[in-house]
């Protein structure tokens, strides 16, 4: 019975809604520090493993995969891997796009030609397709975000290895003849090779390796679980899994206690990739 | 220690026995109910690493909001399953007003989800907030479930217009009240799309299992409490109306004969919901306590001719098929904390008084009904709520308007003045909502504490 207030009550709950939101939303930062954490470290290592390479062609050139940022769409996540020969794009492909109903078709029909205007242009000034807007969008996010992770690791390289980011530039032209996954120079045939993706109950693994002369230079998770406990998880087995996967050269490597789910779906992305290697 | 004489300490005590008040599990609910709340935020928050730009903070905030209103949701079709613990121990009409008041805040938070979400869409694809429509348009037709969802909303809207209170007011009880119906269509079609789009949901399938089992569960009570309970209920007392008396200009009782009736576990204070399957009363029912302590084969309700369905209740034949749902309602004997008790009834409320005068435990001279009406021939049921104060010795009053029309002095003093222990009572009070609000100003005034007053009320 006590006295009902229903204006002040509006007023409350309104200002305590959105002051709650906002204050949520202004809490969480710009951009994702694990996610930083988590990508950086690969792409360190790819530099890490990249330059003995390039120094026994000689040439010095950024060679490599580099995988741009999940960009989100509406319609789901897009993600571009870049395959970068002498500072150039010599492959673009989407290792993540919209899947499920129309967006099948949408992204059969967009995601080729984007990857085509990708070689072609060189950068993330393309068209998008029309009727795949944002996939467009998306894949033109997550492209920039490559590119300037390919820019950011290429003085390093050029540093150690001469004029590359120059030659890069200046032979533009004649770029898009060499196509193919991350094909090194010289004697040593590095190829990249990425594992089918599997499904385990926190999240999907999926395993790239490098392959030189038929062995594993190099193992990495494209994909692995993330939120919550799983960060840590991951952040805990996935380097351990990448060493053991090198040092065996196979899929027959232990899993981590305490994250049996991450390293069973490891070793199954890693054996397909295996598979796929001919190793 | 009081100075009682030991007989009358005794018997005291002998009641005092029998009065446990049970707290109501409303602090415990309410508690458990932010709880899963900060569980849902807490959700967002370990899917959502960062927030790039401002784009992102209008969808981010659209999730939020999606996933609270689909937290809320599930709650406020819960609060009208008709589950026991809610419906007898919080109080039907207490249940009743977090259900209109946490719709009314869930249906803010849809439209909030909806025109955010479209808003942030709109932006990623490089368009205004003037596009919104088309926006809303093209995710209709594009993404997963969209169409159930949009369905779903446009319920949601006409249930909420018809729900805002001049609009409700203006419509016959029975068409507000199958629009309401409509609810439970709403919630099935929106919910899909939280599954097969929502972020949380695909990231993480612990969150997806709870956010079934949720839903799941609410599903269970409803048709548990509100399908198969009545029915079970209805085929094992087999109701009929016995008979119609006029009590007073306008009030009358119906007598319902049934086969072991006492074992529907019914308390004075209590209520049912009934349909009479008699032409133009089947299809609504409404709720009417029990004006007497109910016996095995016969329940009594009184009531007021106020609306169209109460002025046909005269009109019932015997023999007509009943159908109940119930026991409701919190204000019985187990609200009680101590031994004295003052009934207040204004009107037609003294229906579950007078089933209270004559059940509640205590001794003589614990009782006291204070009977409110205009004049003393609307004084309904006032010969045998004399026979009851006879009888056990309690003390019945009646205030009623002067001859020239001048209103009864129920005030603090004249109260204390009436009963110089009156803050030594419990009070439980029914009657009009004008009417309960100044007794229960006048009660505070004598010094009777806000949680000794209990009061059912089932004005929004």
């Amino acid at each position: 019975m006590k006295k009902s207030h229903p204006i002040r009550r509006v007023v409350l709950a309104t200002a305590a809604t959105v002051s709650g939101v906002v204050l949520m939303l202004s809490l969480k930062p710009a951009s994702d520090p694990n996610a930083q954490a988590a990508g950086a470290a690969p792409q360190q290592t790819v530099a890490g493993q990249e330059a003995p390479q390039g120094g026994t062609s000689g040439t010095g050139s950024a060679n490599g995969t580099i995988d741009g940022a999940v960009a989100r769409t509406q319609y789901g996540n897009v993600q571009v891997r870049l395959t970068v020969a002498n500072g150039k794009i010599t492959k673009a492909e989407a290792i993540q796009a919209p899947k499920g109903g129309t967006s099948d078709q949408k992204t059969a029909l967009s995601i080729p030609k984007l990857t085509q205007e990708t070689v072609a242009a060189q950068s993330a000034q393309i068209d998008s397709v029309s009727g795949a807007t944002y996939t467009s969008n998306g894949y033109k996010q997550s492209l920039q975000s490559a590119l300037d992770k390919m820019k950011a690791s290429a003085p390093a390289k050029g540093s150690s290895g001469g004029a590359s980011q120059g030659a890069g530039s200046g032979s533009s032209g004649s770029g898009s003849g060499a196509s193919g996954s991350g094909s090194g120079s010289g004697a040593a045939q590095a190829e990249t090779v990425t594992g089918s993706v599997a499904q385990t109950e926190y999240g999907p693994v999926q395993v790239r390796i490098t392959v030189v002369n038929g062995k594993i230079t190099k193992a990495e998770a494209v994909q692995a679980p993330k939120g919550g406990l799983s960060d840590q998880k991951t952040a805990l087995a996935v380097p351990r899994l990448n060493k053991e996967a090198v040092a065996a050269g196979s899929a027959q490597i232990d899993s981590v206690s305490g994250a049996t789910y991450t390293s069973g779906g490891y070793k199954q992305s890693l054996q397909s990739a295996l598979d796929q290697a001919g190793v | 220690m009081t100075t009682t004489l030991a007989g009358g300490r005794a018997a005291r005590r002998q009641t005092m026995r029998r009065i446990r008040p049970r707290r109501s599990p409303a602090t415990v609910l309410l508690l458990a109910v932010f709880a899963g709340a900060v569980g849902v935020l807490w959700l967002w928050w370990m899917n959502t690493p960062s927030i790039a730009d401002q784009n992102g903070k209008i969808l981010n905030a659209g999730r939020i909001t999606g996933l609270l209103a689909g937290y809320l949701m599930a709650l406020v079709v819960l609060q009208m399953a008709r589950v026991p613990a809610l419906e007898r121990r919080v109080g039907s009409d207490r249940v009743a007003r977090w259900h209109a008041m946490s719709g009314r805040y869930t249906l803010c938070l849809v439209f909030a989800h909806v025109f955010l979400i479209m808003w942030g869409y709109a932006l990623q694809a490089g368009k205004s907030l003037g596009d919104i429509v088309q926006q809303t348009i093209d995710s209709i037709n594009q993404l997963p479930d969209m169409g159930k969802a949009a369905i779903g909303t446009g319920l949601f809207v006409l249930i909420g217009l018809t729900s805002i209170g001049p609009v409700r007011r203006r419509l016959p009880y029975d068409a507000w009240y199958h629009v309401h119906l409509l609810t439970y269509g709403a919630v099935f079609l929106t919910f899909w799309h939280q599954i097969t789009t929502g972020n949380d949901f695909a990231v993480e399938p612990t969150a997806k299992t709870f956010w079934y089992a949720l839903y799941g569960s609410v599903t269970a009570l409803v048709i548990w409490y509100r399908i198969l309970t009545p029915i079970r209920l209805n085929m094992r007392h087999h109701m009929r109306v016995e008979a119609v008396i006029e009590e007073a200009p306008g009030i009358v009782s119906v007598l319902i004969g049934g086969r072991k009736l006492h074992r529907m576990g019914a308390q004075a204070g209590q209520f049912f919901r009934w349909r009479f399957l008699a032409p133009g009363m089947r299809f609504s029912s409404h709720p009417y306590s029990l004006s007497a302590a109910p016996r095995p084969d016969m329940l009594r309700i009184t009531v007021k001719a106020i609306g169209d369905h109460s002025a046909r209740l005269r009109e019932l034949t015997p023999g007509t098929r009943v159908w109940a749902e119930g026991p409701y309602g919190a204000m019985t004997a187990q609200r009680r904390s101590r031994g004295k008790v003052l009934l207040v009834a204004g009107g037609v409320g003294i229906t579950p008084m007078r089933a209270l005068f004559e059940t509640l435990p205590g001794a003589a001279g614990d009782i006291t009904l204070l009977y409110r009406a205009n004049t003393t021939q609307d004084l309904a049921l006032w010969d045998e709520l004399a026979a009851i104060a006879d009888d056990r010795g309690a003390r019945l009053m009646y205030a009623v308007n002067s001859p020239d029309g001048e209103r009864p002095d129920i005030s603090a003093e004249r109260l204390r003045q009436k009963l110089p222990d009156i803050d030594k009572h419990d009070v439980f009070m029914c009657g009009p909502a004008g009417f309960a609000q100044s007794v229960y100003e006048a009660l505070r005034g004598a010094g009777v504490p806000a949680r000794r007053i209990h009061h059912e009320s089932f004005e929004m």
